[in-house]
């Protein structure tokens, strides 16, 4: 924890290496090394802005995130990169490449990146890089940034613990633009179109399709409205070109913008509060649920009943209320 | 075959979107391909490859016969090499520059016997020249153009080809073009993909690669190869480097470089002709590619994620299911995966065999980190340091491991991190395999080992380094 928060440049580095690693640990042992780590670093920690980005593969999410974080760092920030890759739902292997697309972001002495894999449980992903945004706040970098790929599930779980969500959108997206979860849009704070170099006119038609989405979704106020309160954050659409650079000053000024007005409404501090609350009830049904599948009576009746479950001889409910009454048999067990 | 030609109908298009008569430069083209160890396919795709070239500029209306030809240079496969008893090679090389030239290759390069070993000597390069003399001098094989025309076979297997590979063409076609098509990752992605399944056939013992999988050697002799000095190739380079730019026109030269941006800004001129002239006046490739990189920006290629490919073509379980346990156990005891990162360090270019493997083992079950080309054992170090790996595995087929291996060692030790092992593949001497255990290297891969084989052997490294 010293390493962290004192530590020479390198010694911080593999110090905070160390701890998300140690975060990420699926042992029960290294769980409580993590939860005192965590309180240790806690009060170091929160004074970061956090970033939520997220768009479907090829959307060019890593290069916008080279070009912000080094157009942050040269306005003094310090950024660390969080990415969530998915693993394979079949070996649970997985191949993590963020950084080849962030080449000079990630030799920077004032970045840190970290892709993890998802472990197939997108929940349990959340849990550890919620964690880990700690650790990089601790050792003082101010901007940190959560990246995963859209795949529906994580979004709202990155949305649920970054101060801003981004979702990024190709400058086709609009004709397809029912593919999009509406529930995806509705989590997000600033929609940003990107590669609008390479067909403009189609940025165009992409922007003002989402725009119209968000108005039908009730989120976007437009100054021409009687009840359009200037003191509030509405969701914007932007085009950009992450490659050429272009669009990344007018991205960060939405961001500060977005982060005065939430403050003058002390919705900054709520929505963190909120997530602090959600936090806790993750670790709770986490907790809960590998204490679950660990007691001796759900272990010795689970398999069977998951396979009269797959057959269609009992009811996924019924099951699951005779596995709950086993469990409450023997109480909450120490293990 | 297909991307070849999408790539070639690209360039076309773009010189007569720029204005230019189809009949002007289409004759200029010139396309290369890699032939290798499947005999009558090889010459297949090259008979269809024309075939199809021909109806392509149809479509562009070219008027001049010329312009429908298609002319080409022919490489044997380096990927054909093997390690293993290498004088067999000779033998591929020969075979497979025989279809070359029955395919109507143009011109013809054979590789060296040694290239999976190490770089040419002058021995093995004589031999690969004068495996092309004799197809030429002795054989009369050149003396008929197409000899295999009116073949039942050889026209049934031409027109499967050329139709199988007609379809690509259009598919790239429906996507936008192959500049699409490449830059959405799509192309690499089929390459990529047809990579690790074919080195799963090999490994699962499918495809039989004589002195490999099948009729191995009890005991393989050395060779004699060429040893390459690299910390004097690089200091040379650098003393010449530093030559041309004290003794070449600074002022002229940047205003060449800065003409070449201001041309690649406006999209007035002609970049190539404004490249030359800033080389001529001895301006680097770099300076030119950095000229046109301040407008263009750097292409990146794509970080394949192409999982489970190696593992659907490897389904002989044996071993595999086994291994994959052993995985999933060492996770459940020591909390996480075992992650290893795959990098290339320095400039060598080679990333299909790193790519294959970072395949295989994320199938196995490993989480692997993919580093960028050409990163320096600085960045090497810090990137697997910043995402705390088990492992680094180095893949070096340009000779430049004896350098870049124990500078990647000491990095880790300098930054704190002598926990971290590095493990080698790739194009690796035998007579180096000493030095590099010595400087401190946990394992080292040649070709034609199995992927399993050697993850399974970096799995008890990172066990017994864990302790």
């Amino acid at each position: 924890m010293q390493g962290v928060l004192l530590g020479e440049p390198a010694v911080q580095r593999r110090a905070m290496a160390k701890s998300i690693t140690l975060l990420e640990s699926t042992l029960p042992s290294d769980r409580m090394l993590a939860d005192e780590l965590l309180t240790g670093l806690l009060p170091h920690s929160g004074k970061s802005f956090r970033l939520g980005i997220s768009g479907v593969p090829g959307v060019g999410k890593s290069t916008f995130i080279e070009a912000l974080g080094l157009f942050l760092i040269a306005q003094g920030h310090r950024v660390a990169v969080l990415a969530i890759d998915p693993s394979s739902t079949v070996s649970g292997g997985s191949i993590l490449g963020d950084k080849t697309r962030m080449e000079h972001l990630s030799v920077h002495e004032k970045a840190y990146i970290r892709p993890s894999p998802s472990s197939g449980t997108l929940g349990g992903v959340a849990e550890k890089t919620r964690e880990a945004m700690l650790v990089c706040e601790a050792a003082g970098y101010d901007v940190v940034i959560v990246e995963t790929v859209g795949v529906g599930q994580s979004e709202t779980a990155v949305a649920n613990m970054t101060d801003m969500f981004v979702l990024m959108q190709l400058p086709n997206a609009g004709d397809d633009l029912q593919a999009i979860k509406k529930g995806v849009m509705e989590l997000a704070d600033l929609v940003v179109i990107n590669k609008a170099d390479i067909d403009a006119s189609a940025a165009t038609r992409a922007e003002a399709q989402i725009t119209s989405a968000l108005r039908l979704l009730g989120m976007h106020g437009h100054p021409d409205h009687a009840h359009f309160d200037e003191e509030i954050w509405h969701p914007e659409v932007i085009q950009i070109s992450a490659l050429l650079n272009q669009g990344v000053d007018s991205f960060w000024h939405r961001v500060l913008k977005f982060k005065r007005l939430q403050l003058a409404k002390q919705k900054f501090e709520q929505r963190r509060q909120g997530q602090a609350q959600s936090w806790m009830w993750e670790r709770i049904d986490a907790g809960l649920k590998q204490n679950f599948r660990g007691q001796a009576n759900v272990k010795a009746l689970l398999p069977e009943l998951t396979q009269m479950v797959i057959s269609g001889q009992v009811p996924a409910s019924t099951a699951a209320r005779q596995l709950l009454a086993a469990y409450q048999a023997t109480g909450f067990p120490k293990n | 075959m297909a991307f070849t030609l999408a790539d070639g109908k690209e360039y076309v298009k773009t010189a007569i979107a720029k204005g230019m008569d189809v009949d002007d430069f289409a004759g200029r083209l010139s396309f290369f391909w890699a032939v290798g160890m499947n005999f009558y396919l090889e010459i297949a795709k090259m008979r269809a490859a024309r075939l199809l070239w021909c109806r392509i500029m149809k479509g562009f209306e070219a008027k001049n016969p010329k312009s429908l030809m298609l002319r080409t240079h022919s490489q044997t496969s380096g990927w054909s090499l093997t390690e293993q008893d290498p004088y067999n090679n000779v033998v591929r090389t020969t075979i497979e520059a025989m279809a070359a030239v029955f395919g109507g290759t143009q011109s013809l390069h054979t590789n060296s016997f040694d290239e999976a070993i190490a770089l040419p000597t002058e021995f093995s390069s004589r031999i690969a020249r004068n495996t092309q003399l004799i197809i030429q001098e002795e054989t009369h094989i050149a003396n008929v153009i197409d000899p295999w025309a009116g073949s039942y076979m050889m026209e049934s297997l031409t027109q499967e080809m050329a139709d199988k590979a007609w379809a690509i063409i259009e598919e790239v076609e429906a996507m936008g073009g192959m500049t699409k098509a490449v830059d959405s990752g799509w192309a690499k992605l089929k390459i990529e993909a047809a990579a690790a399944e074919k080195q799963a056939r090999i490994d699962s013992g499918k495809d039989v690669i004589v002195g490999v999988n099948k009729y191995k050697l009890a005991k393989e002799d050395p060779i004699d190869i060429l040893a390459i000095d690299n910390v004097r190739v690089r200091d040379g380079q650098i003393d010449r480097l530093k030559k041309i730019r004290a003794t070449r026109d600074t002022a002229k030269v940047q205003a060449a470089l800065d003409a070449l941006t201001a041309s690649a800004e406006s999209g007035q001129g002609n970049l190539l002709e404004l490249s030359i002239q800033a080389i001529r006046l001895r301006a680097t490739v770099g300076e030119v590619s950095d000229a046109l990189e301040k407008v263009f920006g750097r292409h990146r290629a794509d970080t394949q994620k192409v999982t489970g490919v190696y593992a659907a073509a490897y389904d002989s379980a044996e071993g595999w299911d086994q291994l994959k346990k052993e995985i999933n156990d060492f996770a459940d005891a020591k909390g996480r995966r075992p992650r290893v990162m795959i990098s290339k360090l320095g400039q060598d270019g080679h990333d299909r065999g790193a790519k294959v493997v970072a395949t295989a083992f994320a199938d196995l079950g490993f989480d692997v980190d993919m580093g960028p080309l050409f990163q320096t054992p600085e960045e090497c170090a810090r990137q697997a340091i910043e995402n705390d790996v088990h492992a680094v595995g180095v893949s070096t087929l340009a000779a430049g491991h004896k350098t870049l291996v124990p500078a990647i060692i000491e990095e880790l030790k300098k930054q704190g991190a002598d926990d971290i092992i590095v493990f080698v593949g790739g194009v690796i001497p035998r007579q180096d395999y000493d030095f590099l255990y010595e400087a401190g290297v946990k394992g080292i891969y040649g070709p034609g080992t199995p992927i399993p084989a050697s993850a399974k052997d970096v799995l008890e490294q990172i066990k017994k380094a864990l302790g």
